[in-house]
């Protein structure tokens, strides 16, 4: 992750989602998941522009599964957090938590 | 439809539009997720549920394949796909005017015939090359009506819904005839991009 270039707001969300999930996940656990922690129902279309996104930046790596009946004979493919990306949550938490240090006011808007 | 078939329009909505390397897996998982609610909710809240992420994942994912040069090659196919048809239909206006020599009426009638045709075949002949140049052919075929329906293009007096048929059942016709021919077996078409 370059210095100071953030992650965007469903980026942290969902690398933060596959972070709590297992050693990989593939995109409609990654919707449930938020779905369940912060009540945000995602679109799968949203949900896998981002991770297309991540992997491009290089934060996530996939790969692909065998294909199975019960999902039309189509395969999964899994998510997982890569070492950049996880650089990229710690400095995105870093920011939000050097900006949000102090704003006693703040928490009771 | 089997109770636990997802739609197929939406299905080949989202196969139309999703770039090829999240294809497969995008549609694997809401199919395999359609397949658990429909086991535990009725079938309409699933049905809804589906169409709901079809069409609230249209958006993202026409914005991610604009990143990449799908778009470019999909509206390429669909401008090649269009000017044939134009081609074809300028052919048969001749061909029908030489042979039945129609009054306006006749014209009237045969023109929705003759334009939904060509559109249906159209549709069909650019999801065989490729699926997401459907969308670009649909949405030139109704940039097409709507300015000629600007331009008063028809000089017959027509009602106003014969007009605004053709712009709703061009794009239409152009989408679903290879949806109704192959949306059922979308795995048939394994080389679709």
């Amino acid at each position: 992750m370059k210095r100071g270039e953030l992650l965007g707001s469903l980026e942290h969300i969902i690398l933060l989602a596959l972070a709590r999930l297992d050693e990989s996940a593939h995109g409609m656990i990654v919707r449930r998941e938020i779905e369940e922690r912060i009540g945000r129902n995602l679109s799968i279309g949203a949900v896998y522009a981002t991770l297309e996104r991540l992997e491009a930046k290089g934060y996530v790596s996939s790969f692909t599964g065998e294909p199975t009946p019960e999902r039309g004979g189509r395969a999964k493919r899994r998510f997982r957090v890569e070492a950049a990306g996880k650089r990229g949550l710690a400095v995105s938490d870093e920011t939000f938590r050097g900006m949000t240090a102090g704003l006693s006011r703040w928490e009771r808007i | 439809m089997k109770r636990n078939s997802p739609p197929a329009f939406a299905c080949w909505l989202l196969e139309s539009v999703v770039p090829a390397p999240y294809r497969e897996a995008m549609l694997g998982d809401l199919i395999e997720e359609y397949a658990l609610r429909a086991e535990s909710a009725s079938s309409p809240n699933v049905m809804r549920w589906f169409w709901s992420q079809a069409c609230r994942s249209v958006p993202p994912m026409v914005w991610s394949s604009l990143g990449s040069r799908d778009w470019l090659i999909s509206m390429s196919i669909a401008m090649g796909v269009y000017i044939v048809l134009e081609v074809l239909e300028y052919g048969a206006h001749l061909a029908v005017s030489r042979l039945v020599r129609p009054q306006p009426l006749t014209y009237v009638l045969l023109a929705p015939v003759q334009f939904l045709a060509g559109s249906s075949i159209a549709g069909c002949v650019a999801a065989r090359i490729r699926r997401g140049a459907t969308i670009f052919l649909a949405l030139m075929v109704m940039i097409t009506v709507a300015i000629s329906i600007a331009l008063k293009v028809c000089t017959t007096p027509v009602p106003w819904w014969y007009e605004f048929g053709f712009l709703a059942l061009g794009p239409l016709s152009v989408l679903l005839t290879p949806a109704v021919f192959w949306g059922a077996h979308p795995a048939a078409e394994g080389s679709a991009r």
